[in-house]
């Protein structure tokens, strides 16, 4: 297993690096002026090619393409154009955000998803399972923007059951940064009234981005369990007399999960780089945020590190599904 | 312990034997109430500190530095002022007199090379406890200019000022000798921009890392003797400021000032009526509309200096080369219709390039909507089917305005009087590049003056050799060039006023400037703030801000 992980992860280098070159050249392909950009419509024409020469953009693109892939090497993601920030030092700040409402959003869809699904295949032509599809269809078709203004409106604004954008309440102050998730931090700083208020912040961005994955988990539960009931081994187990729940838990579910996993793999990944509407809705400052406002500014080195990431991300994502496979699987192997 | 105490209810519960423990059901209550109290208290903590914490909601994703040196965007700007104090500045709304501020007194006297510049400084303290000294502000000004920043040209190319031209003759006293070529009016207006904000000199060179006088550290930290100073900034989450106890500009009332950061309009709506903000900054015309109607919400239309404008390329052989097919578009634009139903009363009418506000606007209405005379002209010219590319940018235009829609009802207008226009949206950094380079045939966008003077508009608007508007419409008038060139040097006030006058009214009927309207920016506030007001260059003075 050791040669095959090592393997992938070389393949991974490759993958990476014609993330970056494709970005590079997409990002390069546009016709506008990233000094320009950066500086504004009122800038003149001397302090744009002050910048242009301090950015190294009135050099060439195998050059300048050069020079990143030089610095990346070293683990230098560059320099934002737009802030003059370390991207690393960035993409350090906004990605546990973005990673924190992922795994929430994740926990909601899970929860939701999994046994709503195991219920509708149970309960398979019945009004259970009528609901599950009716939610089902619902969820994923709901635009998430829309889905965020009401759900903000009614349980923040008009019933005032949950907090409103942002990681935490204005009047508390965030803990010192040791993670970047809001909730282990404030769990390292020994501090419960923020734990608590991190946490309920969670909820409302958490369900909306996770509504989607929650639809899909529930209908993929649904179907996959549904075609695993009406196999004979299953027949077989009943037959030979076993419990209800050992059928389903034992046999049914662990044969349904590579379609699942395979599923949850991609919507980890999307959710991770994807929540760029539930992220300005929400005012959360995360990756998602930081690339549309670096894509708007044509900050590209900005967006070249968003796009490593991604690729970074969903590439490892795709790894621990793959490995996670043979524990299911016992015919897959990677000798 | 004293026996009254040791006879109390909890002194004879914590004394209780530890086998002999209370029921379970009566533990896990005990348990609850002593969880939720703790919980609570840290809130009720934070409720008390309410009505002291003034918290705005905004799109305040400009922000990129706090440095008053370097920072040239609007956040940083209002940030920036109540961080930093400058030698002079505007008080409220009248932007055009300046006042003290740390300097309590000024002369200009004229000298053989132009003029110089003395100012006399208060007593004042930095928030590190330091006095502010005239060293400070030559070390503030000197390095804004040797750095070389975004904001630099303004004391580089517009005051003439150069390292050596402020000087620090002793501590109270500030010497700046500017040449002829500099307007000493124009120097005091950008004296009161945050680039010239200052810096305590012993702070900014102990945090300086390979000669950058301290700009990545005054980037997220703060050394001023403003009102506030800043406690954290969370980027893209919120920033955070505590009233400086040092200052001379106290803040009686209000102790923190907190900006969160909500890009939605819907969201700030969402936010200011649950009570989570105190200030929404971004209201769209209809949200706004709505909020007017509210009694707990108070509406400011507060001024700004931006114009909304359309384009017209008047090169060789352009669409707009011939002057009658510009007054063609001006009378062709329904001025009123735009800024009653789409900006829903959010903008003020005006029709030439210096803003209402500023000493030198001229407030002149010469063009009525007159599609019969627009169409007149355009026959005249030759031009009765004419059809044009029209760029307009992504997003919002001035005002709030979704510029699709102001670009939609352009266009119906431009249609009535036989000019097709085909509308191009593109994103801003695409939009100027194209601008830049005297490729845009007809284009909408704003402008905003770098400083609070006519000149802010004169020259780039009116000057070809300056390289900005009038250039990038390739409009080349030399009596223009030559007004707006005069004016921004002339020290007499009301000689000044005839020649802004003069080249108001030659733009006005020549220029390449069909101008559509002067916005407000809508500020929606609940009605417990009192004392908010922001002016048309976007200061806001938290100190004079308090909640009831």
């Amino acid at each position: 297993m050791l040669i095959y992980i090592l393997r992938r992860l070389a393949l991974m280098v490759f993958v990476l690096w014609g993330v970056t070159l494709a970005a590079f050249l997409i990002s390069h392909a546009l016709p506008a002026d990233p000094a320009a950009a950066a500086l504004g419509n009122n800038a003149r024409e001397a302090q744009l090619q002050e910048f242009r020469v301090r950015n190294g953009l009135d050099k060439s693109l195998p050059v300048q393409y050069g020079v990143y892939m030089g610095r990346l090497l070293t683990g230098d993601l560059g320099t934002s154009l737009r802030t003059q920030n370390s991207i690393t030092a960035d993409l350090k700040q906004f990605f546990p955000a973005t990673l924190e409402l992922t795994l929430g959003a994740v926990v909601f869809a899970v929860l939701i998803g999994l046994p709503l699904g195991i219920l509708a295949a149970l309960q398979h032509g019945k009004a259970l399972d009528l609901l599950a599809r009716i939610f089902a269809l619902l969820g994923g078709a709901t635009p998430v923007y829309w889905l965020a203004i009401l759900a903000l409106n009614v349980f923040h604004e008009r019933l005032g059951w949950l907090p409103g954008p942002g990681r935490l309440d204005a009047y508390s102050l965030a803990p010192p940064v040791h993670s970047g998730l809001m909730t282990v931090d404030a769990v390292l700083a020994r501090d419960p009234q923020v734990l608590v208020d991190g946490l309920r912040h969670l909820i409302l961005p958490g369900l909306v981005l996770g509504a989607f994955s929650a639809a899909l988990l529930t209908r993929m539960t649904r179907s996959a369990l549904l075609e695993v009931l009406s196999q004979d081994y299953i027949r077989t187990a009943r037959a030979k007399g076993l419990k209800g729940s050992r059928v389903i838990w034992r046999h049914a579910l662990k044969n349904a999960a590579l379609p699942l996993l395979t599923v949850f793999g991609s919507l980890f990944g999307s959710l991770l780089t994807g929540a760029v509407l539930t992220e300005t809705i929400f005012s959360w400052p995360g990756i998602g945020s930081y690339a549309t406002t670096s894509a708007i500014s044509l900050d590209f080195p900005a967006v070249m590190g968003v796009t490593l990431v991604a690729g970074l991300a969903y590439s490892l994502v795709n790894l621990i599904v793959d490995l996670a496979y043979a524990s299911f699987d016992p015919r897959i192997s990677f000798s | 312990m004293h026996p009254a105490e040791a006879s109390t209810p909890l002194a004879s519960s914590t004394a209780r034997p530890l086998l002999s423990k209370p029921p379970l059901p009566s533990r896990l209550l005990r348990r609850s109430l002593a969880l939720a109290l703790a919980l609570s208290l840290p809130l009720a903590a934070a409720q008390s500190g309410r009505e002291s914490t003034l918290v705005l909601g905004g799109d305040f994703s400009d922000l990129i530095t706090l440095d008053p040196g370097v920072s040239y965007e609007f956040t940083g700007s209002l940030l920036a002022g109540n961080l930093y104090d400058t030698l002079v500045a505007y008080e409220g709304n009248d932007l055009t007199k300046v006042r003290p501020r740390l300097a309590t007194s000024w002369t200009v006297t004229p000298t053989a090379s132009g003029s110089r510049l003395t100012f006399k400084l208060r007593a004042a303290k930095f928030s590190t406890g330091r006095p502010v000294t005239a060293a400070d502000v030559v070390y503030s000004l000197n390095r804004v200019i040797q750095l070389k920043t975004p904001s630099s040209f303004l004391l580089t190319d517009v005051a003439n000022l150069k390292v050596g031209s402020v000087t620090a003759p002793d501590a109270k006293t500030v010497v700046m000798d500017i040449p002829k070529t500099a307007n000493p009016n124009i120097v005091l207006a950008l004296l009161t921009f945050n680039v010239a904000g200052v810096v305590d000199a012993a702070e900014a060179k102990a945090h300086e890392q390979s000669g950058d006088y301290g700009t990545a550290w005054l980037k997220d930290h703060s050394a001023g003797s403003g009102p506030f100073l800043l406690n954290r900034w969370d980027r893209s989450a919120q920033v955070a400021l505590d009233v400086n106890p040092s200052a001379w500009r106290k803040s009686p009332n209000i102790k923190r000032v907190i900006l969160r950061y909500m890009l939605e309009s819907a969201v700030q709506q969402s936010a200011l009526n649950s009570g989570e903000i105190d200030v929404a900054w971004d209201y769209t015309p209809d949200a706004f509309k709505t909020a007017l109607k509210n009694p707990k919400l108070k509406g400011l239309k507060t001024g700004t200096f931006q114009l909304q404008y359309l384009g017209m390329n008047s090169g060789k052989g352009a669409a707009f080369e011939d002057p009658r097919v510009r007054e063609a578009v001006r009378y062709a634009i329904d001025q009123d219709g735009i800024i009653k139903s789409l900006l829903q009363g959010l903008g003020r009418k005006t029709q030439t390039i210096i803003p209402i506000g500023l000493a030198g606007a001229n407030t002149a209405l010469p063009y009525s909507y007159d599609p019969a005379k627009a169409k007149a002209l355009l026959a005249a010219a030759g031009k009765s089917n004419l059809s044009v590319d029209f760029s307009i940018p992504t997003g919002s235009c001035a005002g709030g305005v979704p510029c699709q829609d102001l670009a939609a009802k352009i266009q119906s207008d431009l249609a009535k009087v036989g000019i097709k226009a085909n509308i191009k949206q593109m994103v801003s950094a695409d939009l100027y590049t194209m601008y830049r380079a005297q490729k845009a045939e007809l284009i909408m966008a704003p402008w905003s003056p770098d400083y609070a003077d006519a000149d802010g508009n004169g020259t780039p608007l009116a000057d070809f050799n300056a390289k900005s508007l009038a250039w990038r419409n390739v409009w080349q008038n030399d009596a223009a060039s030559k007004l707006a060139q005069s004016a921004a040097i002339e020290n007499d006030p009301a000689k000044r006023l005839g020649l802004y006058k003069q080249l108001t009214e030659l733009v006005a009927k020549d220029g390449p400037f069909a101008i559509l309207y002067q916005p407000y920016k809508p500020v929606v506030i609940s009605a417990s703030v009192v004392g908010f007001g922001r002016n048309a260059n976007g200061d806001v003075r938290f100190e004079k801000i308090s909640k009831k």
